[in-house]
């Protein structure tokens, strides 16, 4: 039997209609907040890079929901990060946002901002700057590495400067720190009221850290001596599971120190970057995820300096 | 009468040179086999004064390879031998800095240069060095890129083939013709061929490094024309030179070179840019 030359057409279009067309379904992060402690939610982000399988879901977003309202601590990476943050709020309580505080300039930090445009964004005066002049590059490049999960995203910036102090919000005492080891403006915030300290990217846990904006380790390392020194009994790091000691912490300082004796050992021995990029890694940090890809970043952004502090002056110019 | 020597076939070769080793499986021997008689045929072939174009196919797959085998290594033969060691990080996190390091301390002995670029850069080259017998076959050096490119080392030896060893490097791009960060730098003309860098011992060795005050140029950003490092020499006690490296403007900005010294004898480095400033460094 010849078969009509429009059949296989009509067969396919009947497939598509009972299976479904296959056009790509708007991509939905699915943010499910967890209670942590008393009017206390995280959203919790995965331990991986970015992707287009993650649309940048890696960061650790939390929420304060109280009587006086809402207070939102980082929007995630892109703009329907933020409106899927903001409609899971709506899940958990009625009250209004209120407030918006930025723990850094990070893309994965800020980028949900458009769906709080309607409420003070308040950041660090250094994290607004950083913001400024980097934002749109950052953007771009998340565009690049998570694709269409991006769509719409524009950089927002915050409309308040924050002061290190206290903060009062819906009874809850939020102590406010200006750090600078992770970007040169972090934020860390102490509820003294709950006991539970909200890192941002100052403390990594059980995921390899990033380096691109530090001012450098010495730095960092005070800044996790003055979080140690607090009073607290929950740590949410920015990236990682949440935890009641302060193993985060130790984890954070150990890897830094390992990253800084490993540069100064290589900039002694006249080591070029490749070589330290292929540094072995220890056991306790090889099983991280993306210890080897943060090592090589790490390597671009720090191991210039080591050199320079190893190079001496060979010849003046002419 | 040109050559291309197929790789596949030299590896095949050496494969027959070893001694048999009883444990191979048949399979293995057999494709030893088949690679020897397809060896005979490429040497007949040859000598029967038939140009063997078909060359081995680029394991990275460039659509720019048989371009720059034309242009860079001049259609001469090539093989892509593992001998010849390009490390680079699979992606650049700053494209105006992205470290290569070629190793082809396997070949010494038979070297007469080693060429350097990038695939799809638009100005692909990066070097041509030439170590001399007290210079070890190793260079590393920093380049900008302005999209995801191979990175190429090709070793010429005396026999007259090129050795051809790739990375790949992944990147955002921008690199090339990104606005300098030496130019934006408060007073860089004062610094302009200041030599910051050191000799570190390596067993019997010395490893030279060097970081040359230099924006580097390429005439790809804004209205500044190509002002760059184009010449260096390793200089001996008595002045001879030791090793000998022509530079393009792929090279980053304030170059950082690394090079090993066979011996500990007194070394110097020697540099010339484009507008003729001449620039020298003691180790």
């Amino acid at each position: 039997m010849r078969q009509h030359p429009a059949a296989p057409i009509a067969v396919w279009a009947a497939l598509l209609l009972m299976f479904g067309l296959p056009v790509q379904a708007a991509p939905d992060y699915r943010l499910e907040p967890r209670q942590i402690a008393p009017d206390t939610w995280l959203v919790e982000g995965r331990t991986e890079n970015f992707s287009k399988d993650n649309g940048g879901d890696i960061v650790n977003v939390v929420f304060l929901a109280t009587d006086a309202g809402v207070l939102v601590i980082d929007t995630g990476p892109s703009r329907r990060y933020g409106e899927a943050l903001r409609a899971a709020i709506a899940r958990v309580t009625d009250a209004p946002v209120r407030r918006v505080l930025l723990t850094h300039h990070h893309p994965d930090h800020v980028l949900g901002n458009q769906a709080f445009a309607d409420v003070p964004i308040a950041a660090l005066a250094g994290t607004a700057r950083l913001m400024a002049d980097e934002g749109d590059a950052m953007a771009e490049n998340m565009y690049r590495l998570v694709g269409d999960w991006m769509r719409g995203t524009e950089v927002v910036l915050p409309d308040e400067a924050l002061e290190p102090g206290v903060l009062a919000f819906g009874g809850h005492r939020l102590r406010l720190l200006a750090l600078q080891g992770h970007t040169g403006a972090d934020l860390a915030i102490l509820d003294e009221t709950t006991g539970v300290l909200f890192a941002g990217d100052l403390i990594f846990h059980d995921r390899a850290l990033t380096t691109p904006h530090t001012p450098g380790i010495d730095a960092w390392l005070a800044d996790l001596d003055r979080l140690g020194a607090l009073a607290w009994s929950l740590v949410v790091p920015g990236h990682g599971p949440i935890a009641r000691d302060d193993g985060p912490l130790r984890q954070t300082a150990d890897y830094l120190r390992w990253l800084d004796r490993t540069f100064t050992e290589a900039a002694a021995r006249g080591a070029d970057m490749n070589e330290v990029m292929q540094s072995p890694i220890p056991t306790r940090f090889a099983d991280l995820p993306l210890a080897r890809y943060e090592l090589i970043r790490s390597t671009n952004h720090l191991y210039p300096r080591y050199e320079g502090a190893q190079f001496r002056l060979l010849a003046p110019a002419p | 009468m040109r050559v291309t020597v197929c790789g596949t076939n030299c590896r095949a070769f050496t494969k027959m040179c070893r001694p048999t080793d009883p444990s191979l499986g048949r399979a293995t021997q057999a494709r030893a086999s088949r690679g020897w008689r397809r060896f005979a045929v490429l040497v007949l072939a040859a000598l029967a004064g038939g140009a063997v174009s078909a060359g081995e196919p680029d394991p990275l797959g460039s659509v720019m390879w048989d371009y720059h085998h034309e242009r860079l290594l001049e259609g001469r033969p090539y093989v892509f031998d593992e001998r010849v060691k390009v490390m680079a990080p699979p992606f650049a996190e700053d494209a105006r800095q992205v470290p290569i390091q070629v190793d082809a301390r396997a070949l010494d002995g038979q070297i007469e240069r080693v060429l350097l670029w990038a695939d799809l850069n638009p100005i692909p080259r990066i070097a041509v060095f030439q170590p001399g017998p007290e210079v070890a076959p190793l260079l590393a050096i920093r380049i900008r890129v302005e999209q995801a490119t191979p990175v190429r080392a090709a070793v010429l030896t005396r026999d007259g083939v090129w050795h051809v060893g790739s990375s790949r490097v992944d990147a955002a791009g921008g690199g090339c013709t990104a606005p300098s960060v030496v130019r934006a730098q408060p007073g860089w003309e004062d610094r302009l061929g200041q030599v910051l860098g050191g000799r570190y011992p390596r067993g019997e060795q010395s490893r030279l490094r060097v970081q040359v005050s230099h924006p580097m140029d390429n005439g790809l950003v804004g209205d500044i024309p190509e002002f760059y490092l184009n010449q260096a020499e390793l200089r001996g006690a008595d002045g001879q030179p030791l090793a000998t490296l022509e530079l393009f403007p792929a090279v980053s900005e304030n170059p950082t070179l690394t090079l090993q010294l066979k011996t500990d004898q007194p070394a110097e480095l020697w540099l010339r840019d484009n507008n003729g400033n001449e620039f020298q460094a003691a180790f």
